[in-house]
């Protein structure tokens, strides 16, 4: 049980009291004019209040708007392939080819076949002789080991090229292996219509090769799979567990087993393209760096390799070898660094058909930095060299080399190519325009095109001075990936700086109006929303107005956002810093207060280092052990036995329930091999182990007798509460636990019902259990009275149990007893059956092994809230009980199977309630699954200040005093005291954003943690304002009805 | 107090609540390190004995931890012990040699006066008799240490996120040194008293080098914790060795910082006193 005995006057009001509770209440009834004021007085207030909220809310997504705008790079993802049949060109000029004769798709293909050899993390320099320059003056181990590359492009310069290869950050394999094969630029959002999954929707290489009825065959590393799945020959195809970093030989010698008998006779016609990726070079760079004799034996083994590929293939084969990127001097990669992005590339063929233009680029060069190639130039060379269209989005050009002809001089051939491209660029760039809705950059490069064409249309019949026409092209396409790039990669910094500096304002302001003031905050709101609204409009309209006239670049809309919260912004500070006396310094006073200070701004400062969000779920169960240990030594201190007994039992459930659920864990891929996966079956399943299905009926049985012990503590299950949770939530719960049988049982036949009916029962209970917990439990909430049990027994022998005092005639009787059980915690009871409500709801929206761990939070959440009344933080409105309900909200939220990475978000959470993707209902189920712990915590933290306040009655010789406007103010600084964290947290993870944006963990670590941030915090104010501070007036009006105001 | 205050009985009697948190009384006074040459000295030379080890056995102990933290143990007793019963008057025995009043103190027949006399004493008899004296607190310490301080440490720091189902060697030695740090010298100057330990658990000892070191280990420990997630690839790294290095320090620090003057003597506050008297009404 949850409690140990607590003693009976805890919640009992009995005996003396009665006389002062029953006059109260009289002078209630008789003054019932006073009290419908002070209602309304409540009412009025407790909605200024919620403006506040709305206005913070304000704050919030103007300041995180304007940063994203600035900060997320998008790039929409378009879905249109190119065909073999329709020609890039505009339907004007298309007639001007002709198209006779041609063996191919767009271009005379000159290869029937080819293998892509992919070292991963070849850097040019390992393939050209050891140049001294001013950083390295002897050679190093790595140097000289792989000279096949060299040697053949200097001894058949027609049978071979090597050139620096470079690739575009961020330096990964995955996002190499796209731009390799779609032709674009990587921009962290790569807004398709697959967002979860790593499958590219884009047009690419493998693709077209597929279409063209090619038979791929793919070989080493795994990623390929994730990246195209479904395009490769089952049979011959042989993918390799590519994270094993410390393995060197196993992927490549695989590899090479499957790689070279298909190149023997018999095997050769069984495939058309080869995709071989070997990953030992890039193992030793990790394992051992590049100066390593490690690195030595595997370029040389990769020589071989090369040799052997060379002696083995025939004359209508290209031979392509190539890095993905280059590693730096640690070997590491992933970043920008020029070592990451230089890697190399060589072609081969058997028959001479490369060539070169000028006599100075015949030599390969000698350093990376000269003559080098992006790597999406890849993509349109192998498309037209095997005779296939550009894929779609490509923005590449023709590699000079490969379409020059032996002799260097076949200018027509350079031309139609790069006329080609050019007009498949055009054409994207179009799409792209059409379908964003602005021209910015297509209307800029038009005029390069033009001029090419131009030129081409002057000259295009004769074969002299067509090296002009060649450089108009590529020109062009220089330009359009010049301008992408900078589309697409380059910071908006001023915006970014104007939604820091409004999340920074709003901080400092909220801070100033949680911690800081000392003036009733109910007092103040009036005034304050008075000065805000003002604030805003004449801010709203100086920005439409700036729009309009054109002195900014934003739209009217945007502008007037911007200039309406900076007005609100000065609204605010006129009343918070307009009065200093009622201000003061908002540092802590007590250990608590620095305690709740030091776990916000500790994690706000690790925030900046990618091992502190890595590991964010150790450290907050560290500091939620902190707390539990520091309460434990506070409650040792407390004077009297009571507190001290159940102040330190509850630290230590507080703490072992913490380190319970901390054994649920989902890693992160960072996390490895530090961790291991607990919430779902097996690492690589996403489906729960067969143990855990027994504990969904497990928090049936143990939760809602937990929650009826606490409120036993205070003699609180009374009234609506034995109903409430002993009967509504548990049977919501055993529905819950039926629920997620069914969805085990689905596809495993162990019941004689079909898929179908599976699905519809699921949905039914599914909905039920939302019916239950939203429309039945919030009607429930409006309606329902105080857990509160008031007997009045005129003598011992007749007690009469009435709802309260019911005449003032009662009072005159002397020997009357009325025993109000519930009394002490009156406010924290009602108000709880909305966490209960919501616990409902997220539990069935969670996985069995979350439901455990929300389970668990709900306990720690009323642990917590004993904790801070046996140590009396709850009168003191202690900034430590909502900063700890927001640890907790952040550590449960690990705890529920997420991780600060898109790729943990639960989509399929969406169906079930649902059968189809329903707007806005599939949104928000997706919300109550990922942020459900967040949402709970935050339900909870009026309880911070409700949990067994003490119920202060309207002192009638006192007309000032006004009891229901200082809880109102009191929950008003925990809400905003708990939006504080958020706010705190994700300023900092923007600000460590934006500033680490050059950063190579950026798009895996910083980048998902601001984005997470960002979306907590707001999904934080909606849930506070429309739920937890709303609803304090109906559980206060329904207490109020009782006691009187 | 909040048990008080939410019996509305109480709560209505009282408008004009007082301090509600009754102050536990302070019947113990903070140790004092006894008045020898010997103890003085060493308690200066202690830490240092303690630092130079730490530095002296770090390579070692990244290399093999198990291995380098089993064996560094008798050593740690033994200096601790020297610490000790050089140092600290033993349980029941007040500063200035008078007996405890205390039930629970252990009987120490006989030899209560040694406290001061014990430098003057010229024969190693006396030498001799003191040491057998104290040695029987020592080792009555070292054994609560090892059977109920260190399981207590060791399920701590599993708690706060230690692995629970490996490195338990680990978890055990790092708990079996920051006992012998903390709670060995705690258990020899305060035996079993529940009063004093109740002040202990309530962290409310006046400062002295005892309570000092112990609050400085767990301090310590606590802050040797922040390293460890950093991804700096460092041996040094691995749990246990930067919890242990902070308790050290901690230990030391606080040891020192116990005895300073200004600090000797001085309680933690967790909320001034001034503050709940205005806030909780």
């Amino acid at each position: 049980m949850a409690t140990p005995t607590t003693n009976s006057g805890r919640g009992v009001l009995s005996a003396n009291s009665l006389l002062k509770q029953a006059q109260t209440a009289s002078k209630n009834k008789s003054n019932d004019g006073a009290g419908k004021e002070s209602e309304e007085e409540f009412k009025s207030k407790h909605l200024s209040i919620l403006g506040v909220f709305l206005w913070i809310f304000f704050l919030h997504v103007v300041g995180i708007f304007f940063f994203t705008r600035g900060f997320l790079l998008t790039r929409m993802v378009l879905e249109n392939k190119s065909s073999c049949d329709i020609l890039p060109f505009d339907e004007s000029t298309s007639s001007q080819i002709e198209q006779t004769g041609r063996d191919g798709c767009w271009h005379q293909k000159s290869f029937d076949k080819a293998i892509v050899i992919i070292i991963d993390a070849l850097r040019y320099d390992f393939t050209v002789p050891f140049a001294p320059n001013e950083n390295i003056e002897s050679a190093h181990l790595f140097h000289d080991n792989i000279p096949v590359l060299y040697e053949t492009a200097i001894s058949s310069p027609q049978n071979a090229f090597l050139l620096p290869f470079i690739a575009d950050p961020p330096t990964t394999t995955l996002q190499r292996l796209k731009g390799l094969t779609t032709g674009t630029l990587p921009t962290f959002v790569d807004a398709g219509s697959n967002f979860a999954g790593t499958a590219i929707d884009e047009d690419n290489l493998v693709a077209q090769f597929h279409a063209a009825g090619k038979n791929i065959v793919h070989l080493g590393d795994d990623t390929w799979h994730a990246l195209f799945p479904g395009y490769f020959d089952l049979d011959l195809t042989r993918p390799f567990d590519s994270f094993n970093v410390w393995d060197l030989h196993t992927v490549d010698n695989g590899v090479n087993e499957h790689l070279f008998p298909l190149l023997e006779p018999q095997n050769y016609t069984k495939w058309d393209v080869i995709f071989g990726h070997y990953l030992g070079v890039d193992h030793a760079g990790h394992r051992y760096g590049p100066n390593h004799p490690a690195m030595a034996a595997k370029l040389n083994q990769m020589d071989q390799v090369i040799r052997e590929l060379m002696s083995k293939i025939d004359d209508n084969t290209l031979l392509v070898v190539m890095g993905d990127h280059g590693m730096d001097s640690k070997g590491d990669h992933g970043g920008e660094s020029d070592d990451e992005v230089n890697a190399a590339l060589w072609m081969y063929s058997k028959k001479a058909i490369f060539g070169r233009t000028k006599p100075e680029t015949v030599l390969p060069p000698k350093y990376a930095r000269e003559r080098f190639v992006p790597q999406i130039d890849l993509v349109p060379t192998l498309s037209l060299l095997l005779g296939i269209p550009i894929p779609f989005n490509n923005l590449g050009s023709p590699i000079e080399e490969a379409f020059s002809g032996p002799n260097g001089d076949h200018w027509t051939n350079l031309v139609t190519v790069n006329r080609l491209t050019s007009a498949q660029i055009k054409r994207y760039q179009h799409a792209y325009a059409r379908t964003r809705g602005d021209d910015g950059a297509e209307s800029q490069l038009l005029g390069f095109w033009e001029a090419a064409e131009q030129d081409w249309q002057t000259k295009g019949g004769k074969a002299k001075n067509l090296d002009s026409v060649y450089e108009a092209y590529r020109q062009y396409q220089r330009h359009t990936l010049q301008v992408c790039r900078g589309l697409w990669a380059n910071f908006d910094v001023p915006s970014m700086v104007q939604g820091i500096a409004i999340l920074f304002a709003g901080i400092v302001l909220l801070m100033f109006y949680a911690r800081g003031l000392q003036a009733d905050r109910t007092e103040l709101t009036g005034f304050f929303l008075t000065r805000v609204g003002l604030g805003s409009v004449l801010g709203g309209l100086a920005g439409a107005a700036s729009a309009f006239i054109y002195l900014t670049e934003l739209k009217v809309p945007e502008s007037s956002a911007l200039f309406a919260a900076v007005g609100s912004i000065l609204g605010a500070s006129s009343v918070i810093f307009g009065t200093p006396q009622r201000l003061s310094i908002p540092l802590p006073k007590s250990l608590w207060g620095w305690l709740a200070v030091v776990f916000t701004v500790s994690q706000s400062v690790g925030f900046a280092s990618n091992s502190y969000t890595i590991w964010e779920d150790e450290i907050l169960l560290f500091f939620l052990c902190t707390f539990g240990v520091v309460a434990g030594v506070s409650s040792m201190r407390q004077g009297t036995t009571t507190d001290r007994v159940l102040g330190v039992y509850h630290s230590i459930v507080f703490v072992l329930l913490g380190r319970l659920a901390s054994l649920s864990r989902l890693c992160r891929e960072e996390q490895m091999p530090f961790c291991r996966s607990t919430y779902y079956a097996s690492s690589t399943s996403s489906s729960s182990a067969l143990w855990q299905l027994a504990l969904p009926f497990l928090v049936m049985l143990v939760l809602p007798t937990v929650i009826k012990g606490f409120y036993a503590g205070s003699k609180s299950y009374e009234g609506a509460a034995s109903l409430w949770i002993g009967i509504g939530f548990r049977l919501g719960l055993f529905i819950t636990s039926i629920f997620w049988v069914l969805e085990e049982v689905d596809g495993k036949d162990w019941l004689p019902l079909d898929d179908e009916t599976l699905k519809s029962i699921r949905v039914f209970l599914a909905q039920l259990v939302l019916g239950l917990a939203f429309a039945a439990g919030t009607t429930a909430f409006l309606y329902s009275k105080p857990c509160v049990s008031i007997n009045v027994a005129q003598s011992a022998a007749e007690p009469e149990p009435t709802k309260r005092p019911s005449s003032p005639g009662e009072q005159q009787l002397p020997r009357t007893t009325v025993t109000i059980l519930g009394f002490g915690n009156v406010h924290g009871t009602r108000f709880f059956f909305l966490a209960i409500n919501f616990c409902l709801a997220i539990t069935l929206m969670q996985k069995p092994m979350g439901q455990g761990t929300v389970a668990l939070l709900l306990w720690q959440i009323l642990s917590l809230l004993e904790i801070l009344d046996t140590n009396s933080l709850v009168t003191s409105n202690s900034a430590i009980g909502p900063i700890v309900l927001a640890l907790l909200g952040s550590f449960y939220f690990f705890k529920t199977g997420h991780q600060a990475t898109l790729s943990s978000i639960q989509w399929e959470t969406a169906f079930i309630p649902l059968t189809t993707v329903k707007y806005p209902w599939s949104p928000l189920l997706v919300i109550l699954n990922t942020f459900g712990p967040q949402i709970l915590t935050a339900v909870a933290v009026p309880l911070t200040v409700l949990w067994k306040r003490p119920l202060q009655l309207r002192d009638s010789n006192n007309a000032s005093s006004k009891p229901a406007l200082k809880l109102l103010s009191d929950v008003a600084q925990a809400a905003v005291t708990y939006a504080l964290y958020f706010a705190t947290i994700n300023l900092a993870t923007t600000m460590w954003a934006g500033h680490l944006r050059r950063h190579l963990m950026l798009f895996r670590i910083f980048c998902p943690r601001f984005m997470m941030g960002a979306a907590t915090l707001a999904v934080v104010d909606v849930v506070l304002i429309f739920f937890s501070v709303a609803g304090v007036r109906w559980s206060t009006l329904s207490v109020a009805e009782i006691f009187g105001w | 107090m909040a048990s008080q205050s939410s019996t509305p009985v109480q709560q209505q009697a009282l408008s004009s609540t007082t301090s509600t948190s009754s102050k536990p009384k302070f019947s113990h006074p903070p140790v004092s390190i006894l008045p020898s040459q010997f103890a003085r000295g060493y308690a200066l030379a202690h830490p240092a004995i303690l630092l130079s080890l730490v530095i002296y056995r770090f390579s070692s102990v990244v290399n093999d931890p198990v291995v380098e933290l089993l064996s560094d143990i008798p050593f740690l007793v033994g200096l601790q012990v020297v610490y000790v019963m050089g140092c600290l008057p033993p349980a029941g025995v007040e500063k200035d040699g008078s007996p405890s009043t205390d039930g629970t103190a252990r009987k120490t027949p006989g030899h209560k006066r040694r406290g001061h006399s014990a430098s003057k004493g010229s024969a190693w008899a006396t030498g001799l008799v003191t040491v057998a004296w104290k040695l029987t607190p020592a080792l009555l310490s070292l054994t609560l240490t090892t059977l109920l301080a260190t399981p207590t440490l060791a399920l701590l720091l599993v708690l706060f996120g230690a692995p629970l189902t490996t490195h338990h060697a680990l978890t055990f030695l790092c708990a079996a040194h920051m006992a012998l740090l903390s709670a060995f010298p705690l258990i020899y100057a305060h035996g079993v008293d529940g009063e004093i330990w109740r002040e202990i658990w309530g962290a409310s000892r006046p400062a002295d080098a005892v309570w000092g070191g112990a609050l400085g280990t767990c301090l310590g420990a606590w802050f040797g914790a922040v390293p460890i997630p950093l991804d700096w690839d460092r041996p040094w790294q691995a749990y246990p060795i930067t919890i242990l290095t902070g308790a050290y320090i901690g230990y030391v620090l606080g040891m020192l910082l116990g005895r300073a003057k200004g600090v000797f003597g001085k309680r933690l506050e967790f909320v001034p006193q001034g503050l709940t008297d205005i806030k909780v009404d």
